[in-house]
């Protein structure tokens, strides 16, 4: 298939980062529940526990879950499969719950104040768990040319000509004086 | 494209390497008559192959080799495999480029008398003069297609909304500031199209209209039937004879296999962390500490420019991406002015970078999240920013040397880059980042962002042109001191860095190169 290279490029280039990446999953494709889309490798808490931390690495508030979910379903269907990304990931989940109590006397998402969550998550920003999830989801969220128009970039221009007749002069809001 | 010459044929020029240098100088020998082998580790691509996205053809087209990054520099940590960001494939690091081509001001020959001893620094001056290249300089430009210049009498791109934004602020703080001379049609010119702005000139040029070997000197060199290239073909070591003359290339072809082509001559052209690690690997019991290294010099003094990004925020919309990558560049501060508080001199380069790289190059690494890297990546449109590019300090212990025990796919040792600031750079590039600040507030920015260098796109110096046998590798025709049939053909020879982007420079010294080396053949001195 025409998309396994540079998707392999990307993992090389992220390993070399030190992140990792799965692929984008398609958005639009038929959803599980934002809670339930990752109950079987690690439980109805441990998803909505991994929806709230996608939501606090990249946090765009105007973004539906949706979006977050596109990147973590493939992660959990990989996981189902996969024993150690399983393990991966339900220790991670455990990690963080455990911190947060420790910290907090509550659950992960329990925690009401982003900053506190914040700073749970800074403290275990070097591991493995956190760096999956990091790495995913910047090739989910910044790579994902169903996203790029809310961004307000263009993505590929050279079958629509470029921008030679499309605005590349435009700007409407700087004052010459 | 049929041309194929023999294994055993003991007459030709083998290059090694396809990319600005190697491809250059194929071309330029070809136009003369004399025949060569071009010797390519990767694959030849066509434009077909290329896209408009970042990712897929960064995956696709670069070196992604293991290598290793050391010192103290946040690119060890960032990217601890990823020192560089270059290019495996017909065209080399031309094919990634972004058209920015500069002459280097006179001073930038002579930065040993110019400026004295720099402490902690190996400065030399270039055993050449700009006098000396300027006719070459002319014909680089004629030969890339350079708009802006008199040489091509092409007229810039216009100005884009990056562009403009730039200007004004510079404008107001009282900094000059013009349209980038880009090796990028600006008209139907030498057989390619005039530039559309697709804006991802870094990613390969779609329509062709940015110069790249790919399509120009290669093809072009082929056409007169001297030239074989040689695709998937990767150097593993340069051999010599008793006399200490080269005598061909021993390779991997794409089936593993490996091959030797003999040669009357062998120019290297692999960029500046593969050239010197040829030579290094090429050691043998006359030559054991690598080939041309009497001096010791070969794979020290590497330099990247002092690099760095500065991204501002405003309230409106710029859309930058709509733009070449690189549409202008302030040059105020390009002059040698120690009052500055730093040698040499920088520009600022105004250049976008899409959203999927600027969310992996805005704070890169490990702790690159949270609510405010995600807050000015939802300002993406509003940003406009520029990557800084200014002189380097040659520091001998920045270097390329050979991993101890580890080795590549090809059996080779893996190469490992020390690179780390020089203090002069790092003053420099703090000079930058506040000049930058001011020039965008003066607009209204209402954030600044400073961006640490990234994996260096602009590689030199490790097998420099001195003067003196003793103080480099190669002399100014880029013959190396010790082996008269042995040349460097890339960014490697750069004594200096200078402050403007390499490849201008590394044109001219191969049109220049090419006369000298057909000079020398013709005269039976090689
Ligand atoms: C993103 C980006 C933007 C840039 N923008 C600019 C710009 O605007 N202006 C500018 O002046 N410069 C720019 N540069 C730099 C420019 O691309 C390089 O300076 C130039 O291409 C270097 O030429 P070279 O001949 O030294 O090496 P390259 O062009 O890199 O060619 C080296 C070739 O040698 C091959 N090779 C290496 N080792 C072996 C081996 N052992 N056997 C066989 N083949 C081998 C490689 O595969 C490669 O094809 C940019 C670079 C990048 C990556
Ligand atoms: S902006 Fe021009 S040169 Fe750059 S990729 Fe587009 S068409 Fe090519």
């Amino acid at each position: 298939m025409k998309n396994n290279k540079p998707d392999l490029g990307r993992r090389r280039f992220l390993a070399r980062s030190g992140i990792t990446v799965a692929g984008v999953g398609i958005v639009s494709a038929g959803l599980l529940s934002a809670t339930a889309w990752a109950a079987r490798a690690v439980g109805e808490q441990g998803s909505a526990t991994l929806m709230r931390m996608a939501r606090d690495i990249y946090p765009h508030d105007r973004l539906e879950d949706k979006y977050y979910a596109a990147v973590l379903t493939p992660l959990a269907q990989q996981a189902e499969a996969d024993a150690d990304l399983r393990t991966l990931l339900q220790e991670g989940v455990a990690e963080l719950d455990r911190r947060s109590r420790e910290r907090f006397g509550k659950p992960f998402l329990d925690i009401a104040a982003e900053g506190d969550r914040v700073q749970i998550l800074r403290a275990m920003e070097d591991g493995a768990f956190f760096q999956r999830l990091r790495g995913d989801l910047m090739m989910g969220i910044y790579n994902n040319p169903e996203l790029w128009p809310r961004f307000g970039y263009g993505g590929s221009a050279w079958q629509h000509g470029g921008y030679i007749n499309r605005g590349y002069n435009e700007i409407d809001w700087l004052v010459l004086s | 494209m049929t041309t194929k010459f023999d294994l055993n044929d003991d007459s030709l020029v083998v290059i090694i390497g396809s990319g600005a240098g190697g491809g250059t100088l194929a071309n330029e020998l070809a136009q003369k008559g004399i025949r060569s082998v071009v010797l390519e580790a990767g694959k030849r691509f066509t434009l077909d192959d290329i896209e408009n996205d970042e990712w897929k053809m960064f995956g696709k087209i670069s070196w992604l080799d293991k290598r290793y990054v050391e010192g103290p520099a946040r690119l060890a940590k960032d990217f601890p495999n990823l020192p560089a960001w270059i290019v495996k494939g017909v065209g080399g690091a031309t094919m990634h480029w972004a058209g920015v081509a500069m002459r280097f001001q006179e001073h930038e020959f002579k930065m040993k008398s110019t400026n004295g001893v720099v402490p902690g620094a190996n400065v030399l001056d270039w055993p050449i003069t700009l006098k000396e290249l300027e006719p070459y300089y002319v014909k680089a430009e004629k030969k890339m297609g350079v708009c802006g210049t008199e040489a091509t009498g092409m007229p810039f791109h216009g100005q884009s909304s990056h562009y403009k934004v730039v200007a004004e602020g510079a404008r107001r703080i009282g900094a000059k500031c013009d349209q980038a001379t880009l090796a990028i049609n600006t008209q139907v010119r030498d057989g390619r199209p005039s530039c559309q702005v697709n804006g991802f000139c870094m990613q390969g040029c779609k329509i062709g209209a940015k110069w790249s070997t790919m399509y120009t000197e290669i093809p072009k060199a082929e056409a007169t039937g001297n030239v074989e290239v040689r695709p998937q073909s990767m150097v593993l070591r340069i051999e010599h004879d008793k006399s200490g003359k080269v005598t061909g290339v021993l390779y991997a072809d794409k089936d593993g296999n490996q091959q030797l082509q003999k040669a009357r001559v062998v120019a290297v052209a692999g960029n500046s962390i593969e050239s010197p690690r040829m030579l290094l690997n090429s050691a043998s019991s006359m030559f054991p500490d690598g080939l041309a290294n009497s001096s010791g010099q070969v794979g020290q003094n590497y330099m990247t420019h002092t690099t760095g990004g500065v991204y501002a925020e405003f309230e409106k919309p710029v859309h930058m991406y709509k733009s070449t990558v690189v549409p202008g560049i302030v040059h105020e501060w390009k002059d040698n002015d120690a009052s500055r508080g730093h040698l040499a001199g920088y520009e600022l380069e105004i250049l976008h970078l899409g959203l999927p790289f600027m969310s992996a190059f805005l704070n890169p690494g490990k702790s690159g999240w949270g609510r405010e890297l995600a807050d000015s990546l939802a300002n993406y449109d509003k940003m406009a920013g520029f990557w800084i590019c200014g002189e380097d300090m040659p520091v001998e212990s920045n270097n390329i040397t050979l991993h101890p025990t580890e080795k590549d796919q090809y059996g080779l040792p893996v190469p490992v880059v020390y690179k780390t600031d020089h203090i002069n750079d790092t003053r420099m590039r703090n000079h930058a980042y506040d000049r930058s600040t001011e020039l965008f507030e003066s607009i209204g920015a209402t954030k600044v962002n400073y961006l640490p260098p990234y994996p260096a796109s602009h590689n030199m110096g490790t097998n420099r042109m001195s003067e003196k046998a003793r103080d480099g590798v190669v002399n100014k025709w880029g013959q190396s001191h010790d082996i008269s049939n042995l040349f460097v053909s890339d960014g490697s020879q750069f004594t200096t860095s200078g402050t403007e982007n390499p490849t201008l420079t590394i044109v001219a010294l191969a049109i220049r190169q090419a006369d000298y080396i057909a000079d020398q053949m013709q005269r039976r001195e090689i």
